[in-house]
């Protein structure tokens, strides 16, 4: 049963810092690159590859600008994203009901 | 996955999501200033009456509002780029506060200057205006206590209504003080314990 309920939990969220970034993203319009990295507490490279697999699986959408000379690089949830958050965040509800019964 | 690990991810989804309310809603210095400016701006009127120089008024407030709109607009930027994030209670606001400033520069200064109805109407017309300016801002940020300080500025209303008109704008300073900075200063002091 414990196996059934955990292979609901979407791998793509599944992991610590893709979590930590789509739940700054779900309260947000918009974050740049470092601020998720600031408020995740990550490395640039570790960030970067979280990023592009929540954007492959098309959960998150990234653009890429420049603030004066600098690049700027921001990120914001797509539709797609907000429905696995809510569902990954029941499946997690579901786990806890499951535990306490 | 077992129950803590379950636990610790939604704890990490509260945390996360916490940080970033947090991060976005100490928004004093700029509360501050619009206070201090409208302080200002009620001062320089009844210089500017003592002096009789009924004329210069509107001018007076004029200048205070380009002053303030200046200053959001240069807030709101540096805000934004020095967060790197944009919530979507900044953007309700800066509708709010779009809104809001319409309001009160054509019921402050537009249509008193096309007599439409007598100065004196102006202070209570503002307090109802600043009342619903604070009760959407209390929605938006969840605090009750800016909801509050709504009522204090609708009850400030009614209250300038019992003294002669040329009193009335005085009354904006005890709103000011009691429906503003008290309640900003509390807020602050709660977020900086937190």
């Amino acid at each position: 049963m414990h196996s059934e309920k955990f292979s609901q939990l979407d791998p793509v969220i599944h992991s610590q810092i893709r979590l930590a970034a789509l739940s700054i993203l779900m309260s947000v319009k918009s974050a740049d690159f470092n601020y998720l990295k600031k408020t995740v507490g990550t490395t640039d490279g570790n960030l970067s590859i979280h990023l592009s697999k929540l954007e492959e699986s098309g959960y998150i959408s990234v653009k890429k600008s420049f603030k004066g000379k600098k690049p700027l690089t921001t990120c914001s949830l797509t539709e797609k994203g907000k429905d696995a958050f809510m569902k990954y965040l029941r499946g997690l509800e579901d786990y806890l009901h499951f535990e306490k019964k | 996955m077992n129950e803590v690990e379950t636990k610790q991810e939604l704890q990490l989804i509260r945390e996360m999501i916490e940080r970033t309310r947090q991060a976005t809603t100490r928004a004093w210095n700029y509360l501050f200033f619009w206070g201090i400016l409208i302080i200002l701006a009620i001062a320089g009127m009844y210089i500017l009456v003592f002096v009789k120089k009924y004329h210069w008024i509107w001018v007076n407030w004029l200048a205070f509002v380009v002053i303030g709109i200046a200053y959001s607009i240069f807030y709101v930027q540096k805000q934004e780029q020095g967060q790197g994030v944009r919530t979507y209670a900044q953007i309700n606001v800066a509708h709010l506060s779009i809104a809001c400033s319409v309001g009160f520069i054509t019921m402050g200064l537009v249509f008193p200057l096309l007599g439409l109805y007598p100065y004196g109407v102006i202070p209570v017309l503002m307090s109802i205006m600043a009342g619903i300016l604070f009760f959407v801002l209390g929605g938006i940020y969840e605090w009750n206590l800016l909801k509050l300080c709504a009522a204090i500025w609708w009850l400030g209303a009614f209250g300038m209504i019992l003294l002669p008109p040329e009193y009335r704008s005085l009354v904006f300073i005890p709103l000011i003080i009691v429906g503003y900075f008290v309640p900003g200063f509390i807020l602050r002091s709660k977020y900086q314990k937190s």
